[in-house]
């Protein structure tokens, strides 16, 4: 997963937790800037792959910048008018790219989303989203928070069925997932659409090969079950797993 | 002996939490505007009050049905002499002053005289006696003595009462005691040309005149002239009479004006922080509320999505330009500044649930407005809005209960949609129920039916329903994916996701709110 690469464009307080977590993933981050200031803070805290260029000049961003389509480019410039600005020369530069942009009201967002950016993530929403949950259903909340924050046992992952699991050809109704001690919240059936489909919604689905569940659990269990999943059959699960299991 | 006597019902009845109970009780419902159920006393007692003056009114020419008569005579005046004695019981505590008194003395190792606190409580009672409303209340009760007729219209009275139960006679007087000044000098002015008229009118046509026979006549006259009435049975006939009419008209009229003026603006001044009560009162009638402390980027957004449901709010913000913004934006906001103790103070903190929001941009304000309340009652629960996650820690100690942090909440989400991109729009569907499937909270206290059942006997597959833990009621301790054995107990909270139909099925089938 090493060639998974992001670029950020600017560097501030904004984007610092974002920056570092994406390094920690094993994300090749490359940080675009436009002043010396955040060019030096940025050195400061450790990274290396740090481009400075004018980014209102299109020509300057298509030749120092070595975008794939299967990157990230992601806006977090402070100034808003730039950000928005940023984001309609990048869709232009790099149509097939994902442009993810963090906004700060409703109207910039509207303006984002206008210009091209495929997600718009909008500051002060996603914290009134939060208050309005706490409020609202502050168990439900809690759970989220620590199934997003590193820190928890519980979290929420991707598990790709490959090509000899077990699982394959099995319905998922008829498969209790309860025993592996984690709880399917929903699947990608990427023969079909890349849309996530929640358990709920009443799938009578075969699983096979190529499809991506998506659990819930504690990081042993999960670890525990990506390993059967990989497993040819269910009796390749190992005595000592087994055990744990019980 | 006697102060033997007197110190041991004092102690009695000081130590007695049933007395003092019901003594809070009453005093709740007849003095504390903060007290959610004394609207109901204060509609019952205007209810009683315009049925008495109807009764009044529809006696002049009718024939009453004795029972109505006896209802007015007996029932009424029975309930208001009952509140007069109530009041009068309330309004201060001999067992309290004597107590309080009796230990100093022993305190400071002087002899304790009885009669003191009770003279002290005994004037705080006449004061009382002698108070304008509670004049008023006995004024009221007197119409019941039927031998005298007259006294019938001290029914009147009981309209004055209404003063006590409505808030806005209140505050109308209280308006107008700020221009006390004026008003009292308008009048003294006013006294000062109808008396000075009327005796000029009175010297030059007491003679001449028919209709000014008194001094009396004279001054009526006088007061009916300058108020621009003018009823036209007493008239000037002579010249110099006449003379003083134009003076007096003219004076009238520059008076009338001023009068009003001083009104008008007396309210135009008032008119905010008028309004500004009103809200306050309005958001003190209930049980739980927010109050929101500054109004910026994050308090609009929040108010979006809030106004789809029903939680009361109100905005406290210190910038009028901000104020203004969020008054033509239609929201429930006044200019105070949430960081000073009274205005806290002011919100019924005793008895409702007070969730508080400190969203203003500053650090700063939003620990002092968090400490502020918390300093007013621990039971606030606390929401901030903080810059940056070196902060958090003061917060903490400031006791907010909630840190948001606007950056790093949006960094998670943004780490979230590029590392998990799949997921990213299942985590927000669950939370903001955009979508197909919500996450939702179900209280066994609000769905008894649950009590006592299994989640195997439930069986939250068959109706659709994905079951994910629950907050077990005692501890508050969440489990996760529990054995299907357990039982739910009341106080518990499950946490399932589905669709947003299915929830509603699911809490319709087992959701008859539990009363016990």
């Amino acid at each position: 997963m090493a060639n998974r690469k992001a670029f950020i464009f600017g560097y501030s307080k904004r984007s610092t937790f974002l920056t570092k977590e994406l390094q920690k993933q094993n994300f090749n981050v490359i940080i675009v800037v436009s002043e010396q200031d955040s060019y030096d803070k940025a050195k400061e805290h450790g990274y290396l792959d740090i481009i400075k260029l004018d980014m209102t000049d299109d020509d300057a961003l298509e030749q120092q910048l070595d975008v794939e389509e299967s990157d990230y480019l992601v806006c977090v410039m402070e100034d808003s008018h730039f950000n928005v600005f940023l984001t309609l020369s990048l869709k232009s530069l790099f149509p097939k790219s994902k442009i993810i942009a963090l906004s700060d009201s409703f109207h910039v967002t509207q303006k984002l989303k206008m210009a091209g950016a495929y997600k718009v993530i909008d500051l002060y929403q996603v914290s009134a989203n939060r208050i309005y949950n706490i409020l609202n259903k502050p168990i439900a909340t809690k759970l989220i928070t620590n199934l997003l924050s590193s820190e928890h046992q519980l979290s929420i992952r991707e598990i790709d069925i490959p090509k000899n699991s077990f699982l394959n050809n099995i319905k998922v109704d008829d498969f209790d997932f309860s025993k592996y001690g984690i709880i399917l919240v929903g699947m990608i059936d990427r023969k079909l659409s890349e849309q996530f489909l929640f358990i709920t919604s009443g799938l009578e689905h075969s699983l096979d090969r190529g499809d991506m569940l998506v659990c819930i659990g504690y990081n042993d269990d999960l670890d525990r079950f990506e390993r059967y999943v990989s497993s040819a059959c269910i009796k390749g699960i190992s005595n000592e797993d087994e055990i744990k299991l019980n | 002996m006697f102060t033997k006597l007197i110190l041991k019902i004092a102690f009695f009845l000081h130590r007695s939490k049933r007395y003092r109970d019901t003594k809070k009780l009453f005093y709740n419902f007849l003095q504390n505007p903060d007290y959610i159920y004394k609207r109901y006393f204060d509609s019952f007692m205007i209810f009683l009050i315009l049925v008495s003056v109807i009764i009044l009114v529809y006696e002049v020419e009718h024939q009453i049905p004795q029972w109505v008569d006896d209802f007015d005579l007996y029932a009424v005046t029975a309930i208001f002499s009952l509140e007069y004695i109530l009041r009068f019981w309330v309004y201060n505590d001999f067992h309290t002053k004597i107590v309080k008194d009796y230990e100093e003395a022993k305190f400071l190792n002087k002899p304790f005289r009885v009669l003191s606190p009770i003279i002290t409580t005994i004037k705080g009672k006449i004061e009382y006696i002698l108070s304008p409303s509670a004049i008023v209340d006995l004024l009221a009760i007197l119409p019941a003595y039927r031998p005298l007729r007259v006294l019938r219209i001290f029914v009147l009275f009981r309209v004055f009462k209404l003063l006590r139960y409505t808030k806005s006679i209140h505050q109308f007087i209280e308006v107008l005691a700020t221009k006390r000044f004026e008003l009292i000098t308008l009048l003294f002015l006013l006294i000062f040309i109808v008396t000075t008229a009327g005796i000029a009118i009175y010297v030059f046509e007491q003679r001449t005149n028919p209709n000014i026979n008194s001094l009396f006549d004279a001054i009526y006259w006088a007061l009916v002239t300058i108020s621009s009435v003018g009823y036209g049975d007493i008239s000037p006939i002579t010249p110099a009479g006449r003379v003083v009419s134009m003076i007096i008209i003219v004076s009238g009229i520059a008076m009338i004006s001023f009068v009003t003026s001083v009104i008008v603006s007396a309210f135009s001044e008032k008119l905010n922080e008028l309004k500004e009560n009103r809200i306050v009162e309005r958001i003190n009638k209930n049980r739980e509320f927010l109050i929101i402390c500054g109004y910026g980027q994050m308090t609009r957004m929040f108010l979006k999505n809030h106004s789809l449901h029903s939680y009361e709010y109100v905005i406290l913000e210190d910038d009028k330009k901000k104020v203004e913004r969020g008054i033509k934006d239609g929201y429930n906001i006044i200019n105070e500044n949430a960081s000073r103790h009274d205005v806290i103070a002011k919100f019924n903190i005793e008895y409702s649930n007070i969730t508080l929001l400190a969203l203003t941009g500053s650090d700063i304000n939003n620990i002092y407005i968090t400490l502020n309340a918390k300093a007013l009652s621990k039971k606030i629960n606390v929401i901030a809005r903080a810059s940056n996650d070196k902060i958090v820690k003061k917060f903490k100690l400031a006791g907010v209960d909630h840190v948001i942090l606007p950056s790093m909440v949006a960094n998670r989400m943004l780490l979230f949609a590029i590392t998990q991109p799949a997921m990213y729009k299942a985590i927000y569907s669950m939370l903001t129920g955009q979508t197909l499937a919500q996450l939702d909270e179900i209280s066994t206290i609000m769905h008894y039916k649950l009590v006592g059942k299994s989640i195997e006997e439930i069986d939250f597959k068959k109706h659709k329903l994905l079951f994910i833990g629950f907050q077990c009621g005692l501890k508050e301790e969440f489990i996760f994916n529990p054995p299907t054995k357990i039982d739910f107990r009341v106080g518990d909270i499950l946490l399932v996701m589905g669709h947003k139909a299915s929830i509603k099925y699911f809490k319709e089938q087992y959701g008859e709110i539990y009363y016990g």
